[in-house]
């Protein structure tokens, strides 16, 4: 084996609440590429930043060869030898390749008026490298998507990058262009530069990594794994977890009740086919499925946020027409949990009454639109104390608030405004065991209370201890359905198999079209 | 024992002191004492009754015109139009008195109803194309001013009715007149913001308006009610100028209505609203058009000329907004702590 370009070792690092990474160890070797995956919020955003420079370890070590390193902030990691190239373009569109390459270079004498035909000189040599056949005095912004990635990637070399970091690169690739970008990898590699390549996408991943390590909450799932040895099925078992302690629920016996919500050969404009679920009430249906298979979608489209292009959507049994999240929320009592709770789930500059109060306020106004504060407490804080929400007072700001009582109000909320149809969409990313557990209990006994709940995460644990039913979605379609029995290792096998044949499928219909 | 987490909420009942002292508002109330006194040792004449009635008159205009602002500021977005909007609704409450001769409190409310409406269409346009109200607004500021121009012909509307004049020359108890509409819209303001569903919602559009559309609020339309209330507001200051001047006059506030800017942002950046949205302070706002009413009344009486008094409130939107900044991140800090 090669020697090691860089190493972690149990570097470990925590945020209020949060263990972001535990004794987390990975190993990257010269001229190979080493794979580092992980569902969201499983960890390798923070430890791409330990590595990076912008965060320190709390706990641990890091080395660039045999000399421990101490990054305090990104230059460090730069002079170390360490790049980086971010899935979002860190380019100035209006400023030239050249320009751009040599940004951030401290040789660069600051009195002196810049030598253009120098830096263009310079540049050349790493963009020649690359198999790149652009102008180095071209503007950035008439490049391709691929075409800036590949000028991050010179811009990284020319900073005499041995270790470089790729966060999922390919996202926003078509499959030649990204077929280009492995090759330039595949000659990086002999050349005898490390890599770190992230992404979703596992077809990828096995086609271009030497080995590969798996994040799961924050520890190692797996660590420097040789990939020859592991195939698809195990990635995604190594992703997606064991939790031997998958806790009983009581089984509902939903099958009586009737049909809260139902979707009826649903086509969006997002791109979903022919989409048909149904949830009872006093049921949680899971949609499973791994990023980008389309589930946030789905349940924005029943919001009124996305057009219909086929199908219907069917409340308490009658055909409707949801327009807006107004419309789905004071009409039709549908609500929904957010995954992206700084966004669009929560107003983080406002207190935890406004956040709590915003669906009921419309409920709570008289007739001359007067709201008493009192009347709005009345309704909400007994749902914030029923989470048990943290917070000094309810007029703190929410976004001084930990991860976990954030998610806690963004539940909160839809509580309060008493919704019948229940969408919580990847209800505990990023948040700490004891909120998790919280919020575990609370859907089951909202459940439990009659509330439908369609329940969107990637956390195949969370699926199987909450959901009665799951549905697994892949590429905007749903593969199957497949009935709760509460055992791990068959859930698990099963789930997977819905989604491997899809891609085996897609694969399939690929190679028949080409 | 419940999960009861939540203290019992003491702010509301017994705001406690430290929270008070930091205030934006109280700081504001403490640079009005500073400077009043300032100006008043180096000129006596700075509280006689005579300019006591003209800064609360000054003052009460400046007020509204800072609200007008405040408004649009409330959902993230901002106005150059007001000035505009204020001399529309000023001519067209002259043309109704001179020419068409209708009683004057019905041409109040007809001239409030246009304000309101040209705000509207900034919204509606602003909401339709997805434009930044700034460029919105920086475009109907002409077309409407043009309009208004056009359909005037520049002229002065004098026949304003006595009563209507005398009220903006009328003093209670030493202070104008013209302070009571304004003190009521204060109030008026106070209760939407804090106290209305639409307040609330329109300030949760401003936050952020993915999360509240996520929530059910109807972002865009509570844009353009923002916009609305900008334009009735920018009227009713616009109304007072013209019962303070007898006359609803073309230029009243500048070409394109813009002298009235600088004073519209002072006020309500100086009250601590965030002029990306969500935040604002009515009696903050309030205050901050006093203090630039006393600053630039004061400074006058000191005979600097009217350019330094450009250049010195200028000064003041800058200072007040890096003491604001550092105001911020002071409490910030605080509450991580």
């Amino acid at each position: 084996m090669t020697e090691i370009a860089f190493e972690t070792r149990s570097v470990s690092k925590f945020f209020p609440g949060v263990k972001a990474l535990q004794n987390v160890s990975i190993q990257m070797r010269s001229g190979s590429i080493h794979a580092l995956l992980g569902e969201n919020g499983a960890g390798k955003s923070t430890l791409i930043k330990l590595i990076t420079g912008v965060y320190r370890p709390d706990e641990g070590q890091l080395f660039a060869g045999a000399q421990e390193v101490h990054f305090n902030r990104p230059h460090d990691a730069i002079a170390a030898g360490v790049g980086v190239v971010h899935q979002e373009r860190n380019l100035i569109p209006r400023f030239s390749v050249a320009e751009n390459m040599a940004m951030g270079q401290t040789t660069i004498d600051p009195l002196k008026p810049i030598d253009f035909r120098r830096l263009n000189e310079l540049a050349e040599p790493w963009l020649d490298m690359l198999g790149l056949s652009i102008d180095p005095a071209i503007q950035v912004s008439r490049l391709s998507v691929a075409q800036m990635q590949m000028v991050e990637i010179a811009k990284a070399l020319s900073q005499r990058t041995r270790v470089l970091l790729l966060d999922e690169p390919t996202a926003s690739l078509t499959p030649t262009e990204s077929q280009a970008l492995f090759d330039v990898l595949h000659r990086l590699r002999a050349d005898g530069v490390s890599m770190m390549f992230v992404s979703h996408k596992l077809e990828e991943v096995q086609e271009i990594c030497d080995t590969v390590s798996v994040l799961r909450d924050g520890v190692n799932a797996g660590e420097n794994i040789p990939m020859r040895d592991l195939q698809r099925k195990d990635l995604i078992r190594l992703m997606i977890g064991r939790d031997e302690t998958i806790p009983e629920a009581r089984r509902r016996q939903a099958s009586a009740q009737s049909v809260a919500l139902e979707l009826r050969d649903l086509s969006t404009s997002f791109g979903h086919r022919n989409v048909s679920l149904d949830v009872r009430r006093g049921e949680i249906v899971g949609l499973y499925g791994l990023i980008g298979a389309g589930r946030t979608e789905l349940a924005k489209t029943i919001m009124g946020l996305g057009a219909l292009t086929g199908g219907e959507i069917l409340r308490d049994g009658a055909p409707v027409t949801i327009t807006s999240p107004t419309d789905a929320l004071h009409r039709h009592r549908i609500g929904y949990v957010s995954e992206n709770r700084k966004d669009e789930g929560l107003i983080l500059d406002h207190s935890v009454l406004e956040n709590a109060g915003i669906t009921i306020w419309r409920r709570s106004a008289n007739r001359l639109g007067w709201l008493s504060r009192s009347g709005v407490r009345m309704r909400t804080v007994p749902f914030l104390d029923r989470l048990a929400v943290k917070t000094p007072s309810l007029h703190q700001k929410v976004g001084n608030l930990s991860g976990g009582n954030q998610q806690k109000i963004a539940m909160a909320k839809w509580l309060a405004a008493g919704v019948d149809v229940l969408i919580v969409d990847e209800p505990t990313v990023g948040i700490d065991v004891k909120s998790k557990a919280y919020l575990h209990q609370l859907l089951r006994e909202l459940a439990d209370d009659g509330t439908a709940v369609l329940l969107i995460t990637s956390d195949l644990p969370e699926m199987i201890s909450l959901a009665d039913r799951i549905l697994v979605m892949d590429e905007f379609i749903l593969k199957g359905a497949v009935a709760n029995t509460r055992d791990y290792k068959a859930m698990s096998q099963s789930v997977m198999e819905h989604i491997h044949h899809s891609t085996d499928e897609l694969r399939q219909a690929q190679a028949a079209s080409a | 024992m419940s999960l009861v987490t939540t203290q019992p909420d003491r702010s509301v009942r017994m705001p406690d002191l430290k929270g008070v002292l930091l205030s934006s508002e109280f700081g504001l109330f403490l640079l009005i004492v500073l400077f009043g006194g300032l100006f008043y040792s180096v000129s006596s004449g700075f509280l006689s009754s005579f300019n006591i009635a003209a800064m609360s008159r000054a003052a009460a205009i400046n007020i509204m015109i800072g609200f007008s602002m405040m408004a649009v500021i409330a959902t993230g977005g901002l106005s150059l139009a007001v000035g505009a909007i204020g001399a529309c609704a000023a001519m067209t409450c002259g043309w109704l008195l001179q020419e068409i001769g209708l009683p004057w409190p019905l041409a109040l409310l007809l001239a409030i109803a246009v304000g309101a409406a040209l705000g509207a269409i900034n919204g509606v346009i602003e909401v339709k194309t997805g434009l930044h109200s700034f460029i919105v607004t920086l475009a109907t500021m002409s077309l409407f001013f043009g309009i208004m121009i056009f359909l005037t012909q520049a002229q002065t509307y004098r026949g304003i009715p006595a009563d209507f004049v005398s009220f903006g020359r009328m003093k209670v108890m030493g202070i104008s007149a013209a302070m009571g509409p304004t003190l009521i819209v204060t109030a008026a303001l106070i209760v939407l913001y804090g106290n209305t569903r639409i307040g609330k919602e329109m300030l949760a559009a401003g936050a952020r308006p993915e999360a509240a559309r996520l929530s059910g609020v109807r972002v865009g339309r509570m844009i353009v009610l923002a916009h609305a209330i900008s334009g009735g507001l920018a009227a009713i200051a616009a109304l007072l100028l013209v019962a303070r001047n007898g006359a609803a006059i073309p230029s009243m506030a500048g070409n394109l209505g813009q002298d009235w800017l600088l004073i519209a942002f002072l006020g309500p950046v100086l009250g601590g609203a965030v002029l990306t949205g969500g935040k604002i302070s009515v009696i903050g706002a309030f205050l901050g058009a006093v203090l630039v009413t006393v600053l630039s009344n004061g400074l006058l009486l000191m005979q600097i000329g009217e350019f330094w008094l450009q250049a010195c409130l200028g000064a003041v939107l800058l200072l007040a907004v890096l003491l604001d900044l550092a105001r911020r991140n002071y409490l910030e800090r605080r509450a991580k702590q």
